[in-house]
């Protein structure tokens, strides 16, 4: 037990010298791209080329897809699928290094696996729906939206993290 | 003068290039940080990890203040930079349900990537969880396309809703980062360590 | 607390509070002013009718005719490849992507000299490069290229051969040198080759 303790001994960097980075690092993507980052554009841009493979009517008819899928545009060619695969492929470098790297399922020891797995299917659906709605999520509104000063960003910072503390205590059983 | 690929001093073809880069060191801090961690994420609704705050609102503030003096010395034309559009009513709800979700989930769709990337099977759910609910908004898109658009005020900014100058609320922001930080390791002190 | 913290904090909160204390920087810069009456008092701006009439046959590309006066008188004649831009209009945003870069030549007109030289120089001392003024306007333009005067039988041969150069050029441009009226002839709007700096919608969002 011990030894495996100390493998999933999780050290990571300092917080602050966490955001001061990742600070240069959307400063220096929005003077490059004018642009910020963001998480759930590549997850749509799958969505809606799935969607027209399986059933190319349904895009065209669709207002929702419509927008995405024309005659010579390939929604996958979009800088933020691009971007997502940077983030995979950045965080599985980072986690590497660190040892980190394992299939695993992280809960607490109060709950089972598989009712982990069920409310993180429900938190993501959630995320799905709610994205979409505020046209962003942490990432993309939040953080790049409120570095530029946009009010949608920091109202979807304030719903957010508002929100969250306000419910904390009703899933407080899913964490300690 | 930024932002550099409007002015075309980097051509249109290197944005893809450049897009996988910054999603690179994205993921590389992010994981970094620890962000690939669903019980380390939601520790600061409990008191007992506020690494998501003091990651973020440090890199909001950073890069703010940065963009700000680059916009200041000519270097940038922060007028150019994307502003995320109002929507008032569908974002005020979409952040609601999304709060909810992070508590359920714990993770948010960024950190979740993280999470697949190193093989946690709970964060490849979450992903899965996303895009099942992009789908089925999608799906019943014609039905809640009005309340979608409502609310829309256009690409507004701080300054341009409450008149408040730029780096004034920039300065206020990093003081309010400062406070914040502060209350966070007080509490922290005092809530039990939970191992994770 | 620790003492780092403490200290990187109070160096967070002065590089914030420095954005308070930034002395307003000039919204647009100006060149100085000797530099500038330097260049009113010189005469590098000035092209003749001639050399325009030139430059056009020959196809330069370098070419980039301004007309600074109002939308009616452009539509009425105007100048081949000539854009308009009124001169109350000359420091809109809009055409800042023309008039500020250094790859072609900006060329101002009017009927005279006096609407093109405000023209240039309120361009000039924002800074802009390779601008010129059409010497004498449209009126001068008329009276050499259009209808040009035949010289004298002393004249030289220099002046004849103007004078047949400036026949072609009218003919060139569709008077043909006995008309008397210019006949409006539409203009062909020239596309512009230069890129100019588009103002690109930025994308963004999740």
């Amino acid at each position: 037990m011990e030894a495996k303790n100390i493998k999933f001994r999780h050290v990571y960097w300092n917080p602050y010298f966490g955001g001061l980075m990742l600070g240069l690092l959307i400063a220096a993507t929005f003077y490059v791209t004018g642009r910020g980052v963001g998480a759930t554009g590549g997850t749509k841009a799958t969505v809606v080329k799935i969607v027209d493979v399986v059933a190319p009517e349904h895009t065209e008819n669709q207002e929702f897809y419509s927008k995405y899928v024309d005659e010579d545009k390939n929604p996958m060619k979009n800088w933020l699928v691009f971007e997502t695969l940077g983030i995979l492929i950045g965080a599985f470098l980072s986690g590497s290094i660190k040892g980190r790297v394992n299939f695993r399922i992280q809960h607490s020891p109060k709950i089972t696996s598989k009712t982990r797995l069920i409310f993180a299917l429900a938190g993501g659906l959630f995320f799905g729906v709610g994205s979409q709605l505020a046209r962003g999520c942490t990432s993309g509104a939040a953080l790049s939206g409120s570095t530029v000063l946009s009010l949608a960003g920091f109202i979807t910072m304030i719903g957010i993290f508002g929100t969250a503390y306000l419910f904390a205590y009703f899933f407080r059983k899913l964490w300690i | 003068m930024g932002p550099l690929t409007f002015n075309d001093i980097i051509s249109t073809e290197w944005n893809y290039v450049i897009a996988l880069l910054i999603g690179l060191a994205f993921g590389y801090i992010l994981e970094a940080s620890g962000f690939s961690s669903s019980r380390k994420l939601v520790g600061v609704f409990y008191g007992y990890d506020f690494v998501v705050i003091r990651v973020f609102i440090t890199a909001v503030s950073v890069a703010m203040i940065t963009l700000l003096y680059l916009d200041y010395l000519g270097f940038l034309d922060f007028s150019m930079l994307y502003v995320v559009p109002t929507y008032i009513n569908a974002q005020v709800v979409g952040s609601i349900i999304m709060g909810i979700g992070f508590l359920m989930g714990g993770f948010c769709p960024g950190t979740s990537l993280t999470a697949v990337a190193i093989g946690k099977i709970d964060g490849m759910v979450f992903t899965g969880g996303i895009w099942l609910g992009i789908f089925g908004f999608s799906e019943a898109y014609p039905y809640i396309e009005d309340f979608n658009n409502s609310g829309y005020l256009g690409n507004v900014t701080i300054m341009d809703y409450f008149g408040i100058n730029a780096y004034t609320f920039a300065f206020g922001f990093a003081v309010f980062a400062i406070i914040a930080f502060t209350v966070a390791s007080k509490i922290r002190k005092n809530i039990k360590e939970i191992q994770y | 607390m620790q003492k780092r913290y403490i200290f990187l904090a109070i160096l967070f909160i002065a590089m914030a509070s420095g954005l308070l204390f930034l002395p307003d920087m000039k919204e647009k810069s100006q060149i100085p002013v000797d530099v500038f009456l330097n260049d009113i008092h010189s005469n590098n701006r000035h092209l003749t009718s001639d050399e325009i009439a030139k430059r056009i046959i020959n196809g330069d590309p370098m070419v980039f005719l301004v007309d600074v006066r109002t939308v009616e008188e452009y539509d009425n004649y105007s100048l081949p490849g000539s854009i308009n831009i009124p001169l109350k209009d000359i420091l809109l945003d809009d055409w800042a992507g023309y008039l500020d870069q250094d790859i072609v030549d900006v060329i101002f007109y009017s009927n005279d000299d006096i609407l093109s030289e405000q023209a240039w120089a309120l361009c000039k001392q924002l800074g802009f490069k390779n601008l010129y003024v059409l010497d004498g306007g449209l009126n001068t333009w008329f009276e050499t290229i259009m209808l040009p005067k035949e010289p004298g039988e002393l004249a030289s041969t220099a002046a004849f051969d103007l004078f047949s150069f400036r026949t072609g050029a009218s003919i060139y441009f569709g008077s043909g040198s006995t008309a008397v009226a210019v006949e409006a002839k539409p203009v062909k709007k020239k596309t512009i080759p230069v890129k100019k700096k588009a103002k690109r919608e930025a994308e963004g969002g999740c």
